[in-house]
C-alpha cells in the first residue's frame, strides 16, 4: 500500500511551480560555470602586453585583434583571436615567441626579449605569483 | 560580498617590471604603502642597472670588460672590493663543481655567439673550439691581491675570459633580499630572469611560482616559495639556436667547449641563506652539465637537497625533498621518478 506523502510535502511540492525549477536549474549551472571559471581558473580572460619597463596594455581576450607593440629592434605583432593569443611576428633572431604559437591558457607567457616585450595570459585569478624558466 | 571584493581591489601589492641583465625583471612588494614600496623597487632597480653596466660580460664600457683587456694584455689591474669579492666566490663556486660552472670561459662563450643581444645560428668552428678548451681557462688562474692602497688582478693564463652569465642575477638577487631586510620590508618576490627568491608571505599564503615545462607553454609544476628560498633553472629552451636540426643551448661544457646536451632542464631550491640566490643560478649549471651517473655525487659536492631534472625525452627525476614541495600539473603525467 502506496504511504501518502506526508502534508508538508505536499505543500512544497504545490508551491514550486514550474518557473521556480528553471530558477533553481539556472542556479545550479551558475554555480558549475563560476567553479569551473574561478575554482579551476587556467581558462584565460586576459592577455597583458608588457613593452620594456611599462605595461603596454591589458586587452581581453574574447576579441578579434591585432596590437602592434613598439620595443628597441622595431614593431612586435601579437594576435588576439577569441580566447587566444599568439605573437605573430617578431623582429628577433631567434623568434622563439613566435615559434611558440597560441597561449590559452591562463599564466603562459611568450617572451620576445630581444625586443623587450612579453606577453602574458591572465586569469581570474593568478595561478602563481611568477614563473622560474 | 561587497566588502570582501573592495578589500581584494585594494590588496597592497606592488608591481614593478624592467628589462635589466638582458631579461625581465620583475618586483613585487606586498604589505607596504605605495609609495614607499615604489621607491623601495626603485632602487633595487637602480642597483640591478648598476650590476648590469658593470659586470657586462660584452659591452665594452663595462667594468668587467676591462678586467678581461687586462688579461688578454697579460697585464695587472686594479679592481674594486665588490668585484674582488664576486670574482673571489665565483671562484670558490667553480672549485667545488669540478670547473664546470667556470665563469672563465668567456672566450668559448663569445665562439658559440651566445654573447650578443640578439643571436642566431653561428659557423661552428671545431678548430676554434679545440683551441679554446686546449688553453684550459680557469677561475684557479686568477690572483686577486688585496694591497694597502687598493687590490689587485691578475691572471697567470692569458685566455681566461670572465663572464658571469651564470652569476649576476643571483647576486643581485641576494642585494636586493638584502636592501629590502634593511629597510624593514617584509615581504617581496624577485625574478630576474626567471631565478626568483622570496621574502615572507602574500598576506596569509607564502609566495607560489610555476616552473615553465621545457617543451610547452606553461607551467609543468607549481610550489609555495617560502621565506628566503630561492629558485633557479638552467634549461635548454631560452637561449639556444637550431642548426642542421640539432639544438645548441648556452650552457657549455667547458671540457669539451660545446653545449651540454643530457638534459632539457635543471631546476635547483635553495633554503635561506645570504647567498640563496646566488646558488640558485650558478648551482644548476654543474647538475646541467655533468653525466647522467655523476649527478647524485654532483648534487651532493654543491650541497644541493631540492632539486629536479628533465631529460631529453622529458623524463623527470626529482630528489625526494624537492618531491614533497612540488605541485605537479595534470599533463607532467607519470614520467615522474623520485630519487633515492
Amino acid at each position: 500500500m502506496p504511504v501518502p506523502a506526508s502534508r508538508p510535502y505536499r505543500d512544497l511540492k504545490r508551491a514550486i511551480r514550474p518557473g521556480d525549477w528553471l530558477t533553481m536549474l539556472a542556479a545550479v549551472a551558475v554555480i558549475l560555470v563560476l567553479f569551473e571559471s574561478l575554482w579551476l581558473g587556467e581558462t584565460a580572460s586576459k592577455v597583458q602586453i608588457r613593452a620594456g619597463n611599462q605595461i603596454h596594455s591589458t586587452l581581453s581576450i574574447n576579441q578579434q585583434r591585432v596590437v602592434e607593440v613598439p620595443g628597441p629592434l622595431g614593431i612586435t605583432t601579437v594576435v588576439i583571436d577569441h580566447g587566444k593569443a599568439r605573437v605573430a611576428s617578431d623582429p628577433g633572431a631567434r623568434q622563439y615567441c613566435v615559434k611558440q604559437g597560441w597561449l590559452d591558457q591562463a599564466g603562459q607567457v611568450a617572451m620576445c626579449l630581444p625586443n623587450q616585450v612579453s606577453v602574458e595570459l591572465l586569469g581570474s585569478r593568478k595561478i602563481h605569483d611568477s614563473l622560474n624558466y | 560580498m561587497v566588502f570582501a571584493l573592495s578589500a581584494c581591489g585594494r590588496e597592497p601589492v606592488y608591481q614593478s617590471q624592467s628589462y635589466v641583465f638582458g631579461t625581465l625583471v620583475d618586483i613585487t612588494i606586498y604589505g607596504e604603502e605605495k609609495n614607499r614600496a615604489a621607491e623601495l623597487a626603485s632602487r633595487i632597480q637602480q642597483d640591478f642597472q648598476r650590476l648590469h653596466q658593470k659586470l657586462h660580460a660584452w659591452d665594452e664600457s663595462s667594468e668587467l670588460s676591462r678586467i678581461n683587456r687586462a688579461i688578454a694584455a697579460g697585464e695587472s689591474v686594479n679592481i674594486d672590493s665588490e668585484m674582488a669579492n664576486i670574482l673571489e666566490h665565483a671562484g670558490k663556486l667553480s672549485a667545488v663543481s669540478n670547473d664546470l660552472f667556470n665563469p672563465a670561459i668567456g672566450g668559448l662563450i663569445q665562439q658559440w655567439g651566445f654573447q650578443r643581444d640578439s643571436f642566431s645560428a653561428v659557423e661552428i668552428d671545431p678548430d676554434a673550439i679545440k683551441a679554446l678548451v686546449a688553453a684550459n681557462p680557469r677561475m684557479e688562474d686568477i690572483r686577486i691581491e688585496r694591497h694597502d692602497d687598493g687590490i689587485t688582478l691578475s691572471s697567470r693564463n692569458p685566455a681566461v675570459r670572465l663572464d658571469l652569465g651564470g652569476y649576476a642575477k643571483g647576486y643581485a638577487l641576494d642585494r636586493a633580499a638584502a636592501y629590502l631586510k634593511s629597510e624593514q620590508a617584509k615581504n617581496a618576490l624577485i625574478n630576474i630572469g626567471g631565478n626568483i627568491i622570496a621574502l615572507g608571505k602574500h598576506g596569509e599564503r607564502p609566495w607560489h611560482v610555476g616552473i615553465q615545462h621545457p617543451r610547452k607553454s606553461g607551467a609543468i609544476a607549481s610550489l609555495d616559495l617560502e621565506d628566503g628560498w630561492a629558485i633557479g633553472t638552467s634549461g635548454d629552451y631560452q637561449r639556444y639556436f637550431e642548426l642542421d636540426g640539432t639544438r645548441y643551448c648556452h650552457v657549455l661544457d667547458p671540457r669539451s667547449g660545446y653545449p651540454a646536451r643530457h638534459l632539457q632542464a635543471v631546476t635547483v631550491l635553495l633554503p635561506p641563506d645570504a647567498l640563496a640566490g646566488t646558488h640558485s643560478d650558478a648551482d644548476s649549471k654543474p647538475l646541467f652539465i655533468t653525466e647522467p651517473e655523476n649527478r647524485k655525487a654532483m648534487a651532493q659536492q654543491l650541497g644541493l637537497t631540492h632539486y629536479m631534472m628533465i631529460d631529453r625525452t622529458g623524463n623527470i627525476s626529482v630528489s625526494a625533498p624537492m618531491q614533497k614541495r612540488l605541485k605537479w600539473k595534470t599533463d607532467a603525467g607519470t614520467r615522474i621518478q623520485t630519487l633515492p
